[in-house]
């Protein structure tokens, strides 16, 4: 009877064990692309899986990848400012401050390069840096690897993500661009507005929003495109609402903040910042590389009478000679009713890209 | 029995019982931009007759459909002068294949308004490969790019502060281009190579029709920019010769 009672506990204890562990069985994530977007091009050392994504999400809100656990990923990447920082600069758990904005997290999948320079030419390789960056989280990754395996459920879910045991760096940041690969923005009225004019059938509720564009936003989008207008498309167009390309859209006639060039040393490429999406540019001010316009009609009036000339200006600011464009001041109102149809209230309000718990 | 010695041979460094798989030679096409007889390099400054200094800042194009008397060689290609160098494509074929070459210099119009998101990944007419080379609505394609910046006064003093874009599109200025009697140059066992340039001094100076960077500077091949687009595209076109 007594062997009986042990065999009964020695069972119960295995199959007690057996529920509770982790298994490795990765979900393939099904990313949403808009119809009219191109494929995403995952790398093919990190596929997309939902475990991938979620343990991303989490650890994109996580204060233990800073020194002092006091600040996350979201901290300069806020939700209600598209994933950027409302402030011009963000500031570092030590009280320093960037010398650039935070740049809007949208549509990431698709990008080549990343930060305002374009130093780092994957989203993998991005994510490393701003944690031991002393500017702004200031920790180091053997310590933030060392905090996160003191977590059992953070073992578990880098098991169930990438199916060995340890957490690394690398594969922390591999979750984090999963989860910003799925923070995919294409369902603003702009959207509506391209695929109509490129010919591409609209759906029900497609229609519907089609209807709703005023005749204002029509035509800020001429104005938008027109070359005696506001002049815009050149580097800012397609589904993307992107070109990419590092310019040097007359901000500065001499530059403190060499831009790209600081990174290629190459002098022709001083001053120059990679070209932002303007999507969901309504909720991401403050604007440029350097947070210095705090409003869209800041921006416009730049684009309109506020152009410096220097040597690398980008040639495609075709009246820069004049300053900018001179728009009247109903035509500025028409730009910036168009470029509020950029915003995509679905992506700012997206739950699955919000913090978790 | 000499045929099959070859297969045997060919095929020794192979585990026994795969297929052999057949070795295609690659065909190399390359545009060396030139001004004059002077290898053009962008942001570098070069003089035109009307004594201005140039220094080009971008040269782009697409050539699509590059096929010889019977085969296609090439569906789509961009040249993209800053960011590639000057290779055009490598495709695959044998050089007896392409005796000539002929294909458009532009994006024919039965794919000019197609969605540019739904090319195949691979293709460089998918706007994630060509961007840039996109209106973003129904003109479809930018064929050609030509951007510089023109020092206008010939005072001894730099001032490039005279932009020229020349952003070419449309169907009516679809171009074709030819060669013929192509003399493929062997770069290795299976590697041909076919060079050509791109005079950029020609493109000014074109015998029937020249352009004057300072009165002629700018089109996108909007209305009213009809005659000025087709003159550039043309001379663009005509600059494009063997190397």
């Amino acid at each position: 009877m007594k062997y009986l009672f042990v065999s009964f506990v020695v069972i119960a204890v295995i199959l007690s064990c057996k529920k509770d562990k982790v298994e490795y069985e990765p979900t393939p994530y099904e990313l949403e692309i808009p119809s009219h977007f191109p494929d995403m091009i995952i790398p093919e050392d990190n596929p997309m899986t939902v475990e991938g994504v979620e343990l991303g999400r989490k650890l994109f809100y996580e204060v233990k990848l800073s020194g002092d656990n006091s600040m996350a990923c979201a901290n300069c990447h806020a939700p209600s400012s598209a994933y950027s920082d409302p402030n011009q600069f963000s500031e570092g758990i030590d009280g320093s401050f960037g010398t650039r904005n935070s740049m809007a997290l949208i549509n990431l999948g698709w990008d080549d390069e990343f930060f305002w320079d374009g130093r780092a030419p994957s989203l993998e390789e991005q994510i490393l840096m701003p944690v031991e960056d002393p500017i702004e989280m200031h920790d180091t990754w053997p310590n933030v690897v060392t905090e996160l395996n003191a977590s059992v459920e953070y073992k578990n879910m880098f098991f169930k993500a990438f199916g060995t045991a340890g957490i690394t760096k690398e594969r922390a940041a591999k979750a984090i661009a999963q989860f910003l690969r799925t923070m995919i923005s294409g369902s603003s009225k702009y959207d509506v507005m391209y695929k109509y004019e490129n010919g591409l059938a609209l759906s029900s509720s497609e229609q519907a929003i089609y209807s709703t564009i005023s005749l204002e936003e029509w035509a800020g989008y001429d104005l938008f495109k027109s070359l005696n207008g506001a002049d815009c498309f050149h580097c800012h167009n397609g589904p993307l609402m992107q070109v990419k390309k590092f310019s040097n859209n007359g901000l500065d006639a001499t530059f403190s903040d060499l831009g790209r060039g600081g990174v290629t040393s190459n002098p022709t490429d001083n001053g120059k910042f990679k070209v932002p999406t303007l999507r969901n540019i309504a909720y991401s001010a403050p604007y440029m590389h350097d947070g210095r316009f705090s409003t869209l009609d800041e921006v416009i009036e730049h684009y309109s009478s506020g152009i410096s000339m220097s040597p690398t200006i980008d040639p495609l600011i075709e009246f820069a000679s004049q300053g900018g464009v001179q728009l009247d001041t109903y035509e500025k109102g028409l730009l910036k009713a168009f470029l509020l149809t950029l915003s995509d209230e679905s992506f700012i309000n997206n739950p699955a890209f919000q913090e978790p718990n | 029995m000499v045929s099959l010695f070859f297969v045997l041979t060919s095929c020794k460094d192979k585990v026994e019982g795969e297929p052999c798989e057949p070795v295609t030679a690659q065909l190399s096409v390359s545009v060396q931009p030139v001004f004059g007889s002077e290898i053009l390099y962008l942001d570098s400054t070069y003089s035109t007759v009307e004594g201005y200094g140039v220094q080009f800042t971008d040269l782009k194009f697409i050539a699509q459909d590059v096929r010889g008397p019977a085969l296609q060689l090439n569906d789509a290609s961009f040249f993209n002068y800053r960011e590639t160098g000057i290779d055009l494509f490598t495709g695959e074929g044998r050089p007896e294949d392409f005796t000539s070459l002929g294909g458009n210099l532009g994006v024919e119009s039965s794919i000019n308004h197609s969605d540019p998101a739904a090319f195949p990944n691979e293709s460089v007419l998918n706007i994630s490969n060509i961007g840039g080379m996109h209106w973003g609505w129904n003109p479809g394609y930018i064929f050609i790019k030509v951007e510089a910046k023109v020092d206008t006064i010939p005072d001894g003093t730099d001032l490039f502060d005279h932009n020229v874009v020349l952003h070419i599109g449309k169907n009516v200025n679809l171009q074709t281009f030819s060669f013929s009697n192509i003399n493929w140059q062997q770069t290795g066992d299976m590697s041909y190579h076919f060079p050509l340039k791109l005079d950029m001094q020609e493109f000014l100076q074109n015998e029937s029709q020249t352009i004057d960077l300072q009165t002629e500077y700018t089109s996108h091949t909007a209305s009213g920019q009809e005659v000025l687009s087709l003159k550039v595209i043309e001379n663009f076109n005509a600059a494009i010769s063997e190397y």
